[in-house]
């Protein structure tokens, strides 16, 4: 009997997929449930080097190449993976003073990063030192929706969203960030628009779902979890969302002890996640998907949430 | 779970037909993984950061200062943004040659979360001061700095210096200045960053304020104020004063 994995390398087309017929790909299906491993990073802040041993808390954690090398561990071990990151990727170290993001942007391309989303503080040498630091160096897209650069250096140097296909499975990735004015200095956020990010949230999630056709829809966020006052936060964004699954979240340099579920405003689960900063910790989730059947599932749409033992 | 092989048949027709949206995640395993520098390192990745991080260390490793003792960011008030905000008021009436009433520095500018006891380097200022902010002067009238001390009470306080405040349902009360209560049509000379000074953080209420400037960045006021407590025999160091409190 064919498992998935042979089916999709033989190329089968929709054609002979009926000849074989339906049972056989369900079956294929029902015995090997299709897994998706996410890598996710927010606010590694210049931290190219660990915590130096100086007797502070952090002392010895952190670092690029260590990162990458779990990172490249993981790919070995797991057939689909994607990494991701929630933004801030600059200032904070001397990296940063001297060398404006290359040496960070260039990590991150090394590590195969799928897609980031832009923090306040990567505008802080300025929109065109960030577009060239992104033009020369990076080989992935930095996702925003709700930013309007138009007429700006970083105009045509961001996408909306992106899809990215692992085996049959289509994932659709937005980015959404925080209000630059009060946050990001006038000089630097320049003619950027900021539009409400629920908003924008929910058009990219609606098209990515309807339009294109994506089993998964994550949010890449820099927003910030949650706030004492009305602020719009990860925590707003996932009870008003509709069709996002996951929010990959960063800003507030959270560490959460596990991911957080929130009901969305159809009454489906959303998941809420975030790894503090510095590249302290690598968080992985691991999501199993089952097939549709063809039919609405009755109810509403919830994941069940669990620590991963071992690895 | 019998399924009736013609609905299935349909069913397949109707996925083949929208081709997509046939999987829906159903459970997630979560790990965090703690990454440290025992850990085996990627050798290629090693190799890419290897010119910067000799060109950083080369540069940013001198000792600059010793720090008594480990100094934390905490709120209302701690030790670290009190060395800051400190270093801050005394260089900018030096570096103005001005008497000025009050010094501020926003929580999310203290860039580390502590200042470990021990040896500081170069590297460590500029980790603790990352940006290329300058320290200016401010004149307002004290109902304009009650508006700035109410927003950093709503904030939960930031480290201050030439005032005490009380905390109280997101206003700051008994504000005492130069040892008097705060006085709404006095003129006040503050000292702030252009950050804050141009609107950062939420405070609007500065930006129409016209701002006195030498173009002296902060990170070098760290610099000249701790080479200014070594020519005194001084080390670096900070106590909690009370200087930023909660009302009962």
């Amino acid at each position: 009997m064919l498992n998935r994995k042979q089916f999709i390398k033989r190329g089968v087309s929709a054609a002979r997929a009926m000849i074989i017929g339906p049972t056989v790909m369900e079956a294929a299906d029902y015995f090997s449930p299709l897994r998706l491993t996410i890598l996710h990073t927010n606010d590694t802040h210049s931290r190219m080097d660990p915590f130096p041993m100086d007797g502070g808390r952090n002392q010895g954690l952190g670092g690029v190449a260590a990162r990458a090398q779990l990172i490249e561990k993981i790919r070995q071990e797991e057939e689909h993976v994607l990494l991701l990151d929630a933004g801030d990727i600059f200032q904070g170290t001397p990296y940063f003073n001297l060398y404006k993001g290359e040496p960070e942007i260039k990590a991150m391309a090394a590590m195969n990063y799928d897609a980031c989303t832009i923090g306040n503080h990567d505008f802080d040498a300025g929109m065109e030192n960030l577009a060239t630091q992104l033009t020369r160096h990076a080989n992935f897209p930095m996702l925003v929706t709700n930013y309007d650069f138009a007429g700006t250096p970083m105009e045509q140097k961001t996408q909306p969203y992106k899809i990215l296909k692992k085996g049959k499975l289509r994932i659709g990735v937005f980015g959404v960030s925080i209000e630059g004015r009060g946050l990001i200095p006038d000089n630097l956020f320049g003619a950027t628009k900021y539009l409400d990010p629920v908003q924008k949230a929910n058009e990219a999630a609606n098209k990515l779902k309807k339009d294109e056709y994506c089993d998964m829809i994550i949010c890449l966020s820099h927003l910030g979890y949650q706030y004492k006052d009305n602020k719009v936060s990860d925590e707003i964004l996932a009870k008003e969302s509709e069709n996002i699954d996951l929010i990959i979240g960063g800003h507030t340099h959270t560490f959460f002890d596990s991911p957080v579920t929130y009901k969305n405003r159809k009454g489906d689960d959303i998941i809420v996640n975030q790894v503090g900063w510095a590249g302290i910790v690598l968080g992985r989730l691991d999501f199993e998907f089952t097939k549709f059947s063809g039919k609405k599932l009755a109810g509403n749409h919830n994941i069940s949430v669990s620590q991963k033992t071992g690895g | 779970m019998r399924k009736n092989p013609a609905f299935s048949l349909v069913a397949f027709f109707i996925f083949i037909v929208s081709c997509h949206t046939a999987y829906q995640a159903q459970s997630l395993q979560y790990k965090a993984y703690r990454i440290n520098d025992s850990q085996q390192k990627d050798s290629s990745v090693l190799m890419l950061i290897k010119p910067y991080g000799d060109s950083v260390n080369k540069s940013m490793s001198d000792v600059v200062g010793f720090a008594e003792k480990t100094l934390d960011k905490k709120q209302p008030e701690g030790t670290l943004g009190n060395f800051m905000v400190d270093a801050f008021f005394a260089m900018a009436k030096e570096k103005y040659n001005t008497q000025v009433d009050v010094g501020f520095l926003n929580f999310g500018g203290i860039r580390l979360t502590q200042l470990p006891a021990g040896n500081v380097t170069r590297g460590k200022i500029f980790e603790l001061m990352p940006f290329d902010n300058l320290l200016i002067l401010q004149k307002m009238k004290g109902d304009v700095l009650q508006q700035l001390l109410d927003l950093i009470a709503a904030k939960g306080g930031w480290p201050v210096a030439g005032l005490t405040m009380q905390i109280r349902n997101k206003k700051a009360m008994n504000v005492m200045i130069g040892g008097k209560p705060i006085d709404m049509s006095t003129i006040y000379t503050t000292m702030n960053s252009d950050f804050i000074a141009n609107g950062g953080d939420n405070a609007d209420m500065l930006r129409p304020i016209p701002q006195i400037t030498n173009g002296y960045l902060m990170r070098d006021a760290l610099f000249d104020y701790i080479k200014k407590l070594k020519s005194e025999g001084k080390n670096i160091s900070a106590k909690e004063e009370n200087r930023v409190t909660h009302a009962e």
